[in-house]
């Protein structure tokens, strides 16, 4: 009876769009709906006036998230595909930015990778990016061994931390990532910056991966996690 | 079917599911987000307890229309609404049924 209510209503039908299905998704399952639901209402709870939310906690929540529900309803929240605004908009949103992402000031990259150093899973979880989705020209998906899984989680697996990265913007053409810093005030360290901040907004390896994800052109959908 | 219908009224209390969109709930929130609503319907003849003979009873006399069933409530949901702000609800959905 379910499926045929849902399934015959136009007005979800004409709307849907791969985000929302990946919500849909996660809504249905009892674990991941519980954990969603966990890091929605602590990233958007307001504390004060003057502090919008616990970013600490938020973090948290979502780190507990992604550490717990399997990468079949993570991946499809992060990385669904996208035709309209709405949808791009949508899965912009899935990490709760104004509360995980978003701040007042943009700090120095280098100054965000040096706070992410100083905390031991961080930092591990940095060096599995590096590993992980370091552009090659070696393989045909610019990705290390070819393997899209292995980028993809250890991008999930900066979430929640001070590296957390995200799309820059709703765009359906083009998907830029960057974690909220920028290279201004780098003095001498300006190349090595641009260098760490370039791992994340111009990487072949992810826009790949990401891309492949999206378009089901991804062999291995479900991955262990 | 009159008699399908009498013995669907009298199925045993129990949990059930239907997946609604956000905005089909009711509750003032426009978002094509699907969540799945979980309720209790069913008689509750399997459990007569005097206190259900008499309120048959009171029934019967019309001092009162309805009886309840008691649940416990599921976890809270999260949605998107249509306007990018996120909600969460608490107490939408049951968890458990009794006849109580």
């Amino acid at each position: 009876l379910a499926s045929i209510f849902s399934g015959m209503d136009p007005a979800t039908t004409s709307k849907s769009n791969h985000c929302l299905d990946a919500a849909k998704a996660c809504n249905l399952n009892d674990n991941c709906k519980r954990l969603r639901s966990g890091y929605i209402s602590t990233c958007s709870r307001e504390l004060s006036a003057t502090e919008p939310c616990s970013r600490r906690k938020c973090h948290k929540a979502l780190r507990q998230f992604f550490d717990r529900v399997p990468g079949e309803f993570t991946f499809r929240l992060l990385f669904c595909s996208c035709k309209n605004a709405a949808c791009a908009e949508r899965r912009r949103q899935t990490i709760v930015p104004s509360c995980s992402y978003e701040d007042k000031e943009k700090p120095n990259c280098l100054d965000l990778r040096g706070a992410c150093r100083a905390d031991h899973l961080c930092r591990s979880r940095l060096a599995d990016f590096h590993a992980n989705c370091q552009a090659t020209f070696q393989s045909l998906t610019s990705c290390p061994g070819d393997n899209f899984q292995a980028c993809l989680g250890s991008y999930a697996g900066l979430i929640g931390f001070d590296i957390t990265p995200n799309y820059v913007d709703a765009s359906t053409t083009s998907i830029t990532i960057s974690p909220w810093c920028s290279c201004k005030g780098s003095g001498n360290m300006e190349e090595e910056c641009e260098k760490f901040l370039r791992d994340f907004t111009e990487n072949p390896c992810l826009r790949n991966a990401i891309q492949a994800f999206g378009n089901g052109t991804d062999v291995n959908l479900s991955p262990k996690n | 079917s009159r008699r399908k219908r009498a013995r669907a009224r009298h199925k045993p209390c129990e949990l059930r599911e239907l997946e609604v969109s956000v905005s089909e709930l009711g509750l003032g929130y426009e978002s094509d987000e699907t969540v799945l609503f979980r309720y209790c319907s069913g008689t509750c003849e399997a459990a007569v307890r005097s206190y259900d003979l008499s309120l048959k009873s009171m029934r019967s006399r019309r001092k009162i229309r309805k009886e309840q069933i008691r649940v416990a409530y599921d976890d809270d949901v999260s949605f998107l609404d249509a306007y990018n702000r996120y909600y969460t609800v608490n107490e939408l959905s049951a968890k458990e049924c009794g006849c109580v």
